[in-house]
């Protein structure tokens, strides 16, 4: 560019010259962009000002002629932007979705959403001549098709449009793992009855390493989605011989079974939702099965199952060799409905578990399952020598709130076994909590806890010294109970 | 006479070879990043139009992840940070605030702000780290626990956290950190979605500084009012938005700001834990990760993205931003060092080929052939071994083409992101791109060889940032 006697200083001011343009043409492409950026928020603007009004009537189901009409005229690229914002925000309720897919589809753009996607290659579709004369939009280039493929694929899947579920089946074909996500979500969220088994299938293609794409978790995701009456195609796959695909199964009914308990608490797995065949290989082989990590999720999902069998199932799972195994199997009944004499003792196994983690759960097991699970915890922690499990439950009752609960109860006066835990708690089995508990708690709770704290310790003072006649009573029936005295009186 | 000057001669000759061919490297290096990000993050952003994080919140194999805070004398930030935390829209989150034995109000101000009472908590650490004084937490907000420590510095207050840790990830946040409300849910995107094992995911730090923010929250993004301070501002765009994202795309990922990244717990464990023999744990504790992996023919992946964002206090005088950078410098050296089997090593791919050696020779001992450079062009110069037109040149281009740099991390930052949303700020940030390297890229060229010098003469001294609190 430039011609000096010296090469180096010729290289080096046609360089400057070079970075030298090039930086300000990346500062006239940084203001040029701000520019158009002003000028397309003002736009749409515009077209929220003078079609929102319409929109929002339409969506709240007051037609009008004149409203609809006006819509029609729009360019079917200005009907998508007006769109935009109501399908990518979520809405409060069906009926909304409902209006939404009435609008869309006689304002043609679900038509034109499924010819994008029946036609990946091909230039964008024009609107049809019936809905409008001034409609006809650009070929996009390459990255726009896309973008505008994968938003016709996620809008149809927002608006739950269930015919288009066939197309979405051929899109996960898609060379582009993002059209691959995106049409996995809006499967996930039409849930049409053959989608669940097609979508299986890739799941076992992916796992067996037959196909690399979509991700596996994308994958399980979209299935997870599916109600639990769908759950019966998994019969296959949950006696696969391969434990992979056995895994996944069962992982996926688990996520069904938790969707599903999330949105109604008292779920149950009846003959009504799920098939007797999965019941059957549920209760009979799966919770024996050779691999730990299907054991613990067979227990979580047994652990909703509405059959005679299930518990003595979960029992033996509270027992399995594998502390994972016993630790899901003790969290799987934090439930009222299984407070049964025959769980509780497996609960009450698993406080005495070689695994922190497994004794901490039953703790919180115990505490889920309401009073009389209460009771059996407070007994356990009354007469247990074991000083590490003493110390773990105090740490729970602490972290859940039940510590200040229990010092409450005892300053209103409570008897029986709530108070001799605070008791136990009171002599130095909690030396940070109780003081921060009693720090923060009412002055008159404070101050009851106290004085009959105070009582308490005296009594126990004149028991040490040397035991008179009632207090040697009580001694004695204590010790034929294995309970402290004040339990015993 | 004439052998001296014939040697001095060979001596500036020789450096201005070593000199020019750091600053092509380097600046053909950047140019590459910056093209490869500039197309990666248009297209992340337009991604995130059609995929939204609906999906992603709502599934049920989305992770829990657990934040860790690790504080030392941050009173005027702590509460603020916590709040910032906690009020993040991640579907199951815990947030764990080490304290690591502050002298200041940092644990009084959390236990008063949040109602914490001390527990009765059984530690089992996992790595072993200083003894703990106490665990604090409120059954009203389960999800929150604070630890207070003996001292023992941030990696060891980063182990405290991953030993509290339940989840099998964890997100390490600064203390003086506020996080946007989605950054968590858009940083365990590339984990969610792998299929790769992604054992570290790693967001984008950008400057609070100047922004109006209430109750954690970042409520308008503004330039800070300092010529220092709007410095930094620019880069950190360039260091965030194509450094980092371009070494992501190369596979090369070295560095992953600690102020706010996400770790595989187990993964983090087997690794050994963050170690205390670096001042920088998150840079030892990345090629650490890779060293593992390397070891026990892993296949992991450590992700970068530049669309989750926390905003950081930035230093706003002299000396703190001295202390800063002498810190981060020694660190990198001290890394580097550390883990010089990587150089050129084949089994590490683009880290050990590329990466390693780029970050060896331009950022580690780059500050100090740039800073020798300042004083050998002029020597030769005088000493008549250069011509005053082509130095004249040279100077130039160095300025010209670190501007070129600059104003492509603001032009990346307006095509894919937008967060200034004022003209105004627009025009100062492109005028500050291209005048950063007049002054400003000098003064921290002088703090980094602070900091070459402080590795040589072995100093660990870990130096102190104080924030004002937003």
């Amino acid at each position: 560019m430039f011609k000096t006697a010296d090469p180096l200083t010729e290289l080096a001011l046609t360089t400057l010259v070079s970075v030298l343009i090039g930086t300000f043409l990346l500062v006239a492409v940084a203001i040029f962009r701000r520019w158009q950026q002003t000028r397309y928020s003002h736009y749409l603007e515009s077209l929220h000002t003078r079609y929102g009004l319409i929109l929002e009537q339409l969506l709240y189901g007051t037609r009008t002629p004149q409203g609809v009409a006006a819509l029609r005229k729009l360019p079917l690229s200005d009907l998508e932007r007006l769109f935009d914002p109501l399908l990518s925000t979520p809405r409060d309720s069906d009926t909304h979705f409902a209006f939404l897919l009435a609008i869309c589809t006689e304002l043609g753009m679900v038509e034109l959403w499924q010819r994008r996607l029946a036609a990946a290659d091909d230039p964008l579709p024009t609107r049809p001549a019936s809905l409008g004369s001034h409609s006809k939009l650009h070929a996009p280039a390459a990255p726009q098709r896309l973008l505008l493929r994968a938003k016709s694929i996620r809008n149809l899947g927002i608006l739950r449009h269930h015919p288009s579920w066939p197309l979405l089946v051929k899109a996960l074909d898609d060379p582009h793992a993002d059209i691959q996500t995106v049409t996995l979500n809006a499967l996930a969220a039409i849930r049409a009855p053959g989608s669940f088994r097609v979508l299986m299938e890739r799941l076992q293609a992916v796992a067996l390493g037959r196909r690399a794409t979509p991700p596996l978790p994308s994958l399980q995701a979209a299935l997870a989605c599916f109600d639990v009456a769908f759950c019966s195609d998994l019969l296959p796959a949950l006696r696969h011989p391969h434990r992979r695909i056995r895994f996944l199964a069962i992982e996926l009914l688990r996520l069904i079974v938790r969707r599903e308990t999330a949105q109604d608490p008292l779920f149950l797995l009846t003959k009504e939702n799920l098939s007797p065949e999965i019941t059957d290989l549920l209760l009979t082989d799966l919770y024996r099965d050779a691999i730990g990590e299907v054991r613990g999720r067979v227990a979580e999902v047994i652990a909703f199952l509405a059959d005679p069998r299930a518990p003595t199932a979960l029992f033996e799972l509270c027992f399995d060799e594998q502390w994972y195994v016993r630790l899901r199997a003790v969290r799987a009944l934090a439930h009222p409905r299984h407070n049964t004499p025959l769980l509780l003792l497996g609960i009450r196994d698993c406080l005495r578990d070689a695994q922190w983690r497994v004794r901490e759960a039953a703790v919180h097991t115990l505490i889920a399952l309401g009073p009389s699970g209460k009771q059996q915890l407070y007994e356990h922690f009354l007469t247990s020598d074991d000083q590490a499990m003493r110390e773990q439950i105090v740490e729970v009752f602490e972290r859940t709130g039940l510590m200040a609960s229990l010092i409450e109860a005892y300053s209103q006066g409570t008897c029986g076994v709530e108070a001799l835990v605070v008791e136990q708690i009171a002599s130095g089995a909690a030396p940070l909590g109780l003081p921060e508990v009693l720090r923060t708690a009412v002055p008159h709770v404070r101050l009851k806890f106290t004085e009959r704290f105070v009582h308490y310790s005296r009594f126990k003072m004149r028991l040490q010294m040397g035991a008179p006649p009632e207090a040697a009573a009580l001694v004695a029936r204590q010790k034929m109970l294995e309970f402290p005295p004040a339990l015993a009186a | 006479m004439i052998h001296l000057r014939a040697f001095l001669s060979d001596v500036v000759i020789f450096s201005n070879v070593v000199i020019l061919s750091y600053f092509f490297l380097a600046n053909g290096i950047y140019t590459l990043l910056m093209l490869l990000s500039l197309r990666a993050t248009l297209l992340q952003t337009r991604r995130w139009a059609y995929r939204g994080l609906d999906s992603l919140r709502e599934s049920p194999l989305t992770p829990p992840v657990t934040i860790i805070i690790p504080a030392w004398n941050e009173e005027n930030v702590i509460v603020t940070s916590v709040r910032s935390a906690l009020m993040v829209d991640y579907p199951r989150v815990n947030v764990i605030v080490v304290d690591d034995g502050s002298t200041d109000l940092t644990l009084a101000r959390l236990v008063e702000s949040f109602k914490l009472l001390e527990t009765d908590w059984t530690y089992r650490p996992s790595v072993p780290t200083a003894p703990i004084r106490a665990i604090y937490m409120n059954p009203a907000i389960p999800n929150l626990r604070v630890a207070s420590k003996v001292r023992g510095g941030k990696p060891d207050a980063l182990n405290t956290g991953i030993n509290l840790c339940r989840t099998s990830y964890f997100c390490n946040l600064d203390a003086d950190c506020l996080l946007e409300r989605d950054a968590l849910l858009r940083l365990m995107d590339p984990i969610v979605n792998s299929t790769v094992d992604t054992v570290v995911s790693g967001g984008t730090v950008r400057i609070l500084n100047g922004c109006e923010s209430q109750a954690g929250q970042v409520l308008k993004a503004r330039l800070p009012s300092t010529l220092l301070e709007r410095f930094q501002v620019v880069e950190y765009l360039r260091s965030f938005l194509f450094g980092r994202t371009g070494w992501h795309l190369l596979g090369g990922t070295l560095i992953v700001s600690g102020a706010f990244a996400v770790f595989h717990r187990a993964t983090v464990l087997e690794a050994g834990g963050f170690r205390d023999d670096t001042v920088t744990e998150d840079m030892d504790m990345i090629v650490q990760l890779h060293h593992w992996a390397a070891e026990h023919d892993r296949q992991i992946r450590m992700s970068f993205s530049s669309d989750p964002v926390c905003w950081t206090e930035c230093p706003s005088s002299l000396t703190m931003l001295g202390r800063q950078r002498r810190r981060w410098q020694l660190g990198l050296c001290q890394t580097l060092w550390k883990h010089s089997g990587i150089l050129f090593h084949g089994k590490y791919g683009i880290v050990g080929l590329l990466s390693f050696p780029f970050h060896a020779y331009v950022e580690g001992l780059g500050s100090a052939v740039e800073f020798l450079g300042y004083l050998l062009v002029p020597l030769a110069f005088i000493l008549g071994f250069v011509p005053p037109f082509l130095l004249v040149v040279f100077i130039l281009l160095g300025v010209v083409y670190g501007g070129f740099l600059s104003v492509g991390a603001v032009l990346l930052e307006e095509l894919a992101y937008h967060r200034y949303p004022r003209f105004r700020d627009l025009l100062t940030l492109l005028i500050f791109a291209l005048f950063e390297n007049v002054g400003y890229r000098q003064l921290i060229l002088y703090y980094r060889f602070q900091g070459v010098l402080k590795f040589l003469f072995g100093s660990r001294r870990w130096e102190k940032v104080a924030h004002a609190g937003a």
